[in-house]
């Protein structure tokens, strides 16, 4: 919600606290409407005085006329009718005109007002003295009645009133006073009380049409306000309503999660009684949900010797209300049957922290569990059952060939040979599908110990030379490594230069020379690097050499052996250790091999 | 390190190929005199009459495993000082690690090569105290 609306609804409750009266509520009516309201209706009532004006004018010109001074009465009455016209003029041209400035429309009328009131005055003042004394009574009454008619067409505006009154009483009260004699001179001083007493009840006129126009102002802003507001109020509503259609349109979406989700879904209360669920949750359990909700979950599903999900479990989840998950709990199906199910738990707590209800999703995993079950069997035998047999071939193959048990015929000799290495590459197989696996179950773990890098170095070349002889291959240290301390899987270490090296030995040219160099790297790391005269590797192949099963050529891994997964291991291996593994193209053709591993900083430190 | 060089080996092993292959290797690579035994419940026994200067124990082997075993020769005081090698198929170092916290002398995985495993007996005895 923007400020606007706040502001507006601290208007409404301000307004409310406010009890109702008069006067604030008049206070709200912008002055300047007001102002223009006095004057419109001064305009409005200006036909009706300048009709007056001629009337009476026309009686007065014709009860005047007489033997003398006919001139000036003809005179009067040009002036009175020329008045006239110029105030309907005037009258036409605000009509016309319809601008704004009511301080001028005022003021043009307060000069006709004034001219009207000056003509009347001036018949009072001229005509007075020199006609009979019947005449003076009739022009006295006259004058009476013209200052107050006046009233109901000037008193918009009191003071135009007064102008009006004025400029006919003043000469008028002046030629009573000088005209000599008691009683005129008494009348001099009534005549004046009687256009004060007119002009009190004018001013009291005016008074009330400004209450009048200021009230109807204060409602017409009431009103505004009001309108202003059910405005608001409307356009809220259709945001609360529209917000309403999303949520529902959400709830609905989450409504059809739940329904459609492969899971089984429970929503329960504080004490676990079942409120909803989904069919995954029948499915799962083989009961209806009208046979569930209602009912304890805890009861009708988790045996009671089950630790997690029992009802004191229970009492503490709800006290703490945080959310739990991966919880692998025993079910009882309807049909008496076990299940496994991996629990999560979300609690659904409102603004004060009160529990409304529980989300409890949970997943029979007992044929998943069967399954990892068997593929741990499945590991298992692959590593005892296929390796024993093979141990008894290897050896046997083994021992007819180091020639201990008589000298073969050469042929014989040839495919016991043969058939010791590929016993021994079926053997390399099947130990790197077992450490793939270990690695792929993250199960793969190195027990490193402080080693002399240089001593495993120069076993590991031992170790290598014959199966370098093979392929016609010679090994040999690059320079006289320095003695260097790492923490390192002595196995799994011989393991990974193992695999560098009979690599680096497929891969070199006949008579080709393989170099095993020892360095201290930047970093505080130790680098074996093993470097051949090989074809180098193919740049499609490079990103992906470190990957399983990753073999540029698919004949030379025919002829040459190997399972493709040596690198993928090696690469976790040094990982593991701490280390990183890369390969870089060597100047003069070939490739090295480096794995670095961190130096150990006090070998003293470790107590074996 | 022992004063007299390794030679009386007794080996209890269930898998007769196993048996023969690796009295081939002890007796014709390691010029060993060897015993096998085909029932680890007639281990104790044999080894007594035998007096082998080491014994060698599968890991598994049916009725009675090879870490069993091992655990009633170091209740029996006449066999309990004798040195006893694992040769084991699982072969994780934490296993290993667990047979020499057991008071093992030493143990060779799975598959062995016969042609180093005379070796790698001897290694084993002469790192004995």
């Amino acid at each position: 919600m923007d400020h606007a609306k706040d502001a507006a609804f601290l208007d409404l409750t301000s307004a409310a606290d406010t009890p109702v009266s008069a006067p604030p509520v008049r206070e709200l009516a912008d002055q300047r409407k007001v102002f223009a309201d006095q004057v419109d209706l001064l305009f409005r009532h200006s036909p009706m005085g300048v009709l007056i004006t001629i009337v009476v004018g026309g009686i007065a010109t014709y009860e005047l006329w007489g033997e003398h001074n006919n001139d000036l009465v003809s005179l009067w009455c040009v002036m009175m009718l020329f008045i006239g016209a110029a105030r309907h003029m005037l009258y036409r041209a605000y009509y016309r005109r319809r601008d704004t400035n009511y301080g001028n429309w005022l003021r043009w009328f307060a000069i006709g007002a004034f001219a009207s009131g000056a003509v009347w005055g001036f018949a009072g003042t001229v005509f007075f003295p020199a006609h009979t004394d019947a005449q003076q009574v009739f022009l006295a009454f006259l004058l009476a009645g013209i200052v107050a008619g006046g009233i109901p067409i000037y008193s918009a505006v009191w003071w135009v009133y007064a102008l009006y009154g004025v400029a006919i009483i003043v000469p008028f009260t002046y030629i009573l006073a000088t005209y000599g004699g008691r009683q005129f001179i008494e009348l001099a001083v009534l005549v004046p009380l009687f256009l004060a007493v007119n002009i009190s009840i004018a001013m009291r006129l005016s008074r009330v049409f400004a209450d009048g126009f200021r009230l109807r102002h204060a409602y017409a802003h009431l009103g505004q306000d009001h309108s202003m507001l059910n405005a608001q109020l409307q356009e809220q509503i259709e945001e609360l309503l529209q917000a309403q259609r999303e949520v529902e349109a959400s709830g609905r979406k989450l409504a059809l999660f739940a329904e459609r989700a492969p899971i089984a879904v429970f929503e329960v209360d504080r004490n676990g009684t079942i409120l909803e669920m989904n069919p995954s949750a029948e499915n799962t359990f083989g009961y209806s949900s009208t046979e569930m909700i209602g009912r304890s979950m805890i009861r009708m599903l988790i045996p009671s010797d089950e630790p997690v999900l029992s009802s004191d479990w229970w009492k503490n989840f709800v006290a703490n209300a945080h959310p739990e998950a991966g919880l692998k709990v025993r079910c009882r199906r309807r049909d008496a049957v076990e299940l496994i199910c991996e629990f999560s738990l979300t609690p659904l707590v409102n603004d004060v922290g009160e529990l409304i209800s529980v989300i409890t999703q949970c997943q029979d995993i007992t044929q998943q569990l069967e399954a990892e079950r068997l593929k741990k069997e499945f590991t298992s035998t692959l590593s005892h059952e296929l390796r024993t047999p093979l141990t008894s071939i290897i050896g046997s193959l083994q021992l007819i060939n180091t020639g201990m048990l008589g000298d073969l015929d050469k042929e014989v000799s040839e495919l016991t040979n043969i058939a010791e290495r590929n016993g021994q590459r079926l053997l390399d197989l099947i130990n790197d599908l077992l450490d793939i696996d270990k690695i792929e179950s993250g199960k793969l773990t190195t027990y490193p110990e402080p080693l002399s890098l240089d001593e495993l170095v120069r076993e590991s070349l031992i170790l290598n030379r014959a199966f370098a002889d093979r392929f016609g291959v010679r090994m040999a240290l690059r320079g006289e490594p320095v003695p260097i301390t790492v923490n390192a899987d002595k196995k799994r270490l011989i393991q990974v230069m193992t695999n560098l090296m009979s690599n680096a030995s497929k891969f070199s040219p006949e008579g080709g020379l393989v170099e095993v160099g020892l360095d201290l790297a930047d970093n505080n790391m130790a680098r074996v690097s093993v470097m051949d005269r090989g074809s180098g590797i193919p740049p499609e192949f490079r990103s992906r050499i470190f990957g399983r099963f990753a073999q540029a050529d698919s004949a030379a891994t025919r002829q040459k052996g190997g399972t493709g997964l040596g690198l993928a291991i090696c690469k976790r291996l040094i990982e593991l250790m701490g280390g990183r593994i890369g390969f870089a193209d060597r100047d003069g053709g070939g490739t090295t091999f480096f794995f670095e591993l961190p130096l150990m900083d006090q070998p003293a430190a470790t107590s074996t | 390190m022992p004063a007299t060089p390794l030679n009386r080996i007794c080996y209890v092993e269930d898998d007769e190929d196993i048996q023969r292959i690796v009295r081939m290797s002890l007796e014709r690579v390691g010029k060993m005199t060897v015993r096998v035994v085909g029932d680890p419940a007639d281990a104790i026994d044999a080894i007594k009459e035998f007096k082998p200067d080491l014994v060698m124990l599968d890991w598994m082997m049916p009725g009675m495993d090879g870490p069993t075993l091992f655990r009633k020769m170091r209740e029996m005081p006449e066999v309990r000082h004798l040195p006893v090698v694992f040769i084991t198929a699982k072969a994780s170092s934490a296993e290993m690690d667990e047979l020499r916290a057991m008071g093992a002398a030493g143990a060779i995985s799975k598959p062995f090569s016969p042609k180093d495993l005379p070796d790698q007996l001897r290694g084993i005895w002469s790192a004995l105290p």
